[in-house]
């Protein structure tokens, strides 16, 4: 158990490679959540829920039904299926956990209303399954990356309210508001965040 | 003529990414050069054709409740084709795209036109629909990336074309860079639309 | 600032007079400062300054005018905006450099977002750290502080870098040679009989962040009248101090050059001239000293770990962007408790 290294891990997958600022995943709900900071943090929970559920499952999915040297087919190269398998399991998870909300807290899951059903098209998601496929991560490390990436994504949504709130009472020229500038805003953040590169802790 | 506004219906009016704000994730990440632009949106026209296609094709037998995910694995099925071409064929092109390919899953223009067009519509308009929103968004990709690669790097589809007195923007070509583009082209394009309903 | 006891939501609606008198105070309180750039590092380091500034007031009267707004440039917030951004600049830059950033930082920084008073973050700032990235080459060659003779033909590292590079040689020690490992020790030595130098600003680095007597002289004026807090500018440089006397040292815990870091690079222009900004900063007590703290720990831990020698620009640059959230939960409680 080595904490140093799941530190840097999730370290790098907050700040350093941030999902959202700087591997260009998440974007969509991104701009179109972060108008008001309660339903920002709300959907930020429930992307780092299913982004670090997601990861488990198809972590499972690929070690033991797809790669031809763990799987339980013996040999038989499935990673084709990599993209498909993937988004069914994301999928069915979203279906399932806006079960669940809907039963525990209607509160919660009339406010996320129909960007709920979207994290099945958050490009973050299925993003982090494929990233941890790619950088052979093993199922500790995935999960740990799949709930970092969460996090990062969740911090950085909750600043752009924060941000967008603010900016609603001001002067900006017409053309440029709404989505043009929470873009103008995501490249500040964007460049506030290269100060992290390099960063090697020790 | 029906066929034809289908078509160019897709090129500005009601262009993907400037106008409906859909297909942002891969808008951003591979736009550094316009030859990737290039690349990912042929690689996505491809597969909204033919799933346009396939989808307008069993609208009549696919059962509403379980049509989102079934619309999913039919994307699904053809980016794993796109895929696998891609990285036989143009195995530079799959690298530089990376991670962007088998995200075209989740390009909600993908899965936007499905729902919104192909599922309802006839197979004709359904592939036109698919060329028409395909071709605006290879367009919006270039536009982007022309400005990203000529400010970033003084070059078009690796060509220099500035002179070498000029010392190339950076930040154009990375992320901040990317984010900033978009951001501005959105506002010129807000303001062509109001200046032109005025 | 004993005269914001108001605690409303920015933009503040001030009297026009009154932000002028501030921000003309600011520019004077500067003057020691940019004279010791131009007596350090020479004219060019004059005429960088000047650039700056033209660049900054003609960029925002240009594009007031083409949004329609009245003229704004004389309420002097584009004058400091100018000198801010020159005095983070190393002297041997090309004059596009001063003009580019300029441009920039009041474009994308304050004019986008409706002028002053609206402008989520620092404008000087955001234009230094647009050029950082976008040519880094250029703004990363520093030269000796010659004065009049003009610049050298030589390149040389700052102080900081110099700290930086060679604790890392000594911290692994085990892949240095014997003579990297033994010219390390010597040139962190070396930097501790700077410590004169480093305060007077006879060191190499950018022309305005160098000397810190001249930038304090300055500070304290605006202090004395009120016009920046004591707040931001002591809770930043302490966390400085104390992160970096913790981490910093290459002995050990505990044995940092807390006071070498405090007077290197940009800590003190930056705690007192930049981080001080009253829309880009916190409205509440207890919210500045949060804001203090995280610039302190965000620069510390560039400085000491992450890729660049300075973190001060992008600590302020990211604490800017919390400052809506650390408002909103450091509002005191109206009745009770505040709802989340």
């Amino acid at each position: 158990m080595d904490l140093g290294h799941y530190f840097a891990l999730i370290i790098g997958v907050i700040f350093i490679n941030n999902f959202v600022l700087s591997q260009f995943l998440g974007l969509c709900p991104y701009i179109g959540v972060s108008k008001k900071l309660d339903s920002a943090i709300g959907m930020g929970f429930a992307v780092t829920f299913v982004m670090t559920l997601a990861s488990a499952i198809s972590w499972v999915v690929y070690t033991f039904l797809l790669n031809p040297e763990t799987n339980v087919f013996g040999g038989i190269d499935l990673t084709y299926l990599r993209t498909i398998g993937f988004i069914i399991v994301i999928a069915s998870l979203v279906q399932f956990v806006e079960m669940v909300i809907q039963k525990t807290s209607p509160v919660l899951y009339n406010s996320l209303g129909i960007f709920l059903p979207l994290i099945t098209t958050n490009c973050a998601v299925l993003g982090v399954a494929i990233m941890n496929i790619d950088k052979n991560s093993n199922f500790i490390d995935s999960i740990i990356r799949g709930f970092g990436a969460g996090i990062g994504f969740t911090l950085v949504l909750v600043l752009m309210a924060g941000l967008r709130e603010k900016l609603e009472m001001c002067n900006v020229p017409k053309p440029l508001r709404g989505v043009p500038l929470a873009f103008i805003m995501a490249s500040l953040m964007s460049m506030a965040f290269m100060g992290f590169g390099g960063l090697v802790l020790k | 003529m029906k066929i034809v506004s289908e078509f160019t219906k897709g090129l500005y009016r009601e262009n993907p990414v400037f106008r409906l704000a859909l297909g942002l994730c891969p808008t951003l990440a591979v736009t550094s050069s316009v030859e990737n632009g290039v690349g990912m949106g042929v690689a996505a026209t491809l597969v909204l054709v033919c799933s346009n296609f396939i989808i307008s094709l069993v609208r009549n037998l696919v059962p509403k409740k379980i049509r989102i995910p079934i619309f999913i694995v039919i994307i699904a099925t053809f980016v794993t084709i796109i895929e696998m071409l891609m990285q036989a064929y143009y195995p530079s092109l799959h690298k530089s795209l990376g991670i962007f390919v088998p995200l075209i899953v989740v390009n909600c223009i993908i899965l936007g036109r499905a729902e919104a067009f192909a599922s309802r519509n006839n197979v004709l308009y359904s592939i036109i629909d698919g060329i028409g929103m395909g071709v605006g968004f290879t367009l919006s990709l270039v536009l982007i990336s022309s400005v990203r690669e000529i400010l970033g790097n003084g070059s078009f589809y690796g060509i220099f074309i500035l002179p070498t007195a000029y010392k190339p923007v950076l930040m154009m070509v990375m992320a901040p860079g990317a984010f900033l583009t978009l951001g501005y082209l959105l506002a010129f394009f807000n303001w062509i639309d109001k200046s032109g309903n005025n | 600032m004993s005269k914001m006891f108001k605690l409303s939501v920015t933009p503040h609606i001030r009297d026009n007079t009154d932000v002028q008198k501030i921000m003309y105070s600011v520019i004077l309180a500067l003057l020691p400062a940019a004279a010791g750039a131009v007596y350090f590092f020479g004219l060019r380091a004059l005429w960088l300054i000047v650039l700056s500034i033209i660049s900054c007031a003609a960029t925002e009267a240009l594009i007031g005018k083409m949004l329609g707004k009245p003229l704004t440039i004389f309420d002097g917030s584009a004058v400091i905006t100018g000198i801010l951004l020159a005095f983070n600049l190393p002297v041997g830059v090309p004059w596009w450099i001063p003009v580019v950033g300029s441009i920039f930082g009041i474009a994308v920084g304050k004019m986008t977002f409706g002028g002053l008073g609206y402008n989520p973050v620092n404008p000087a700032i955001l234009g230094r750290i647009f050029l950082l990235i976008s040519w880094p080459i250029q703004m990363t060659t520093w030269h000796k502080p010659n004065g009049f003779t003009g610049l050298d033909a030589e390149t040389v590292a700052t102080p900081l870098a110099v700290l930086k590079q060679n604790s890392r040689i000594i911290l692994n020690r085990d892949s240095s040679t014997i003579e990297a490992f033994n010219s390390a020790t010597s040139k962190i030595a070396e930097l501790s009989d700077s410590y004169m130098d480093l305060f007077i600003g006879n060191v190499s680095g950018c022309i305005g962040e160098t000397s810190v007597l001249l930038l304090l002289i300055g500070a304290s004026f605006l202090m004395y009248k009120h016009y920046i807090g004591w707040r931001i500018p002591f809770s930043f440089v302490a966390t400085v101090g104390i992160f970096t006397w913790i981490f910093g040292g290459y002995e050990g815990y505990f044995t940092g050059p807390w006071l070498f870091h405090i007077i290197s690079g940009g800590l003190i222009i930056g705690a007192f001239f930049m981080a001080t900004d009253m829309v880009t900063s916190p409205i509440t007590f207890r919210g500045r000293i949060i804001f203090g703290i995280g610039c302190g720990i965000i620069t510390s831990v560039i400085r000491l770990w992450g890729g660049y020698p300075e973190g001060v620009s992008f600590s302020i640059l990211l604490m800017n962007i919390t400052v809506p959230i650390i408002d909103r939960y450091t509002r005191p409680r109206v009745f009770g408790k505040v709802g989340k």
